[in-house]
């Protein structure tokens, strides 16, 4: 049993390594292209199935946004992005509970010992991936900040002249926001990587160890946890926006 | 940089997610957020409308009631104040007779009791001047004595008196 922090190569384009990941990350994408092509070419006025569980799903959101922002036009701004990665999140979380994690794969010989490469890994169990969306969210949050309050007075934010009022606390408060704005960026990847990356050890571990029943719960703890680490991430998204877009108190 | 790629971290693969997600935020803005949304907003304002109208039309038909209720009472009340008022014409108009015809009643008493009258004093006068004329000439006949006549008639008035 061989598990490594990094996503393992399956191939190679040219030197371009195509992890497993990577294929699991194209693969999400492809089926939410179907399902929201099915979804737009079947939208009807009176909501069946389907589109009954996916506007379900949207007003949560939109609710749960409209509670942190308290203004629907800028819900509408922020739905987007936090909705996606909302669900993209979710989605390479629960790739994890697939059966064939850990055991259907290539066996590669790799500095001469054999070790199996799945084809199967949560996409969230890749530093790549979580950095990806990571970096996405802190600058969307720095975008739509500059769109809504305008480049000088979101500047004010992180540059403050040490001769007003604060004078070099309020300078040093600016330094620290844009170390924040950075360490963000780790405290998202490593948070949503972590989480993942250990329910999957977990779980192969597990399967392993005792292949039936004793799994069980666990997958319904990975379940839950790959819920939660996308709510957690989405939330601090639109959390993050609603501070960013918001302009600064003197 | 060594612990970079220990953790697996490389920087083509970032970009690759990086682009992969935004394609995929891109897909669902286009064809599940924009879409969606729309309905869910001509939902919400179709059921605003409706629940709207239906509060105006409740509104309208309570007013409708309302007014037909008080013409109702309106309705009513006239009634009773014209019969009130043709019983009140009614009861004059019966006194009114009454008190007509006591009067003429006792008018036409009157009359009578006047031409009786009348008629008893013409009759008695007839009666006396009569008499007085059979008296004399009965006694003309019994007593077949001229007197003077002046004298007669005043003896014999006398004597009826």
């Amino acid at each position: 049993m061989e598990i490594s922090i990094a996503a393992e190569p399956l191939f190679h384009i040219g030197s371009f390594p195509v992890t497993n990941t990577l294929v699991v990350a194209v693969f999400i994408t492809l089926i939410v292209l179907i399902a929201s092509l099915i979804l737009k070419n079947n939208l009807k006025k009176v909501p069946r199935g389907f589109q009954n569980i996916v506007e379900y799903v949207m007003e949560a959101f939109l609710n749960l946004t409209d509670s942190i922002t308290q203004n629907r036009k800028q819900t509408e701004k922020f739905f987007p992005i936090v909705m996606t990665i909302f669900i993209f999140v979710i989605l390479s979380n629960w790739v994890e509970l697939m059966p064939g994690l850990g055991t259907i794969g290539i066996r590669e010989n790799l500095h001469g010992k054999e070790i199996l490469i799945p084809f199967l890994r949560s996409s969230s169990a890749d530093l790549n991936v979580t950095i990806a969306l990571a970096l996405v969210s802190v600058f969307s949050v720095q975008f739509m900040g500059i769109a809504t309050i305008g480049v000088v007075k979101y500047a004010k934010k992180f540059f403050i002249s040490p001769f007003h009022k604060p004078y070099f606390i309020g300078t040093f408060v600016g330094i620290l926001e844009i170390v924040g704005e950075v360490s963000r960026i780790i405290s998202y990847a490593f948070r949503l990587f972590g989480n993942i990356f250990a329910g999957e050890v977990l779980l192969i571990v597990m399967l392993n160890l005792v292949p039936y029943i004793v799994p069980l719960p666990f997958l319904f703890l990975e379940m839950f946890v790959g819920f939660v680490q996308a709510l957690v991430f989405s939330m601090l998204t639109i959390v993050f926006l609603k501070i960013g877009t918001m302009e600064a108190e003197h | 940089m060594e612990l970079l790629s220990k953790l697996g971290i490389d920087v083509r693969l970032l970009i690759a997610q990086i682009v992969n997600f935004l394609i995929l935020l891109l897909i669902l803005w286009k064809f599940a957020y924009k879409p969606v949304l729309k309905m869910l907003n001509d939902r919400t304002k179709k059921i605003e409308k409706g629940l709207k109208d239906s509060e105006e039309a409740s509104k309208k038909l309570e007013e409708i009631t309302e007014k037909e209720k008080e013409v109702l009472v309106k309705a009513r009340k006239e009634a009773q104040e014209i019969i009130k008022k043709s019983e009140g014409e009614a009861k004059k108009n019966a006194e009114n007779i009454i008190v007509e015809a006591k009067e003429q009643n006792v008018k036409m008493i009157e009359e009578a009791k006047k031409s009786i009258e009348q008629e008893k004093v013409k009759m008695l006068t007839e009666v006396k001047s009569e008499i007085a004329g059979l008296v004399v000439s009965a006694t003309e006949k019994i007593i077949a004595e001229k007197m003077d006549s002046e004298k007669d008639k005043d003896l014999i008035n006398r004597a009826i008196k």
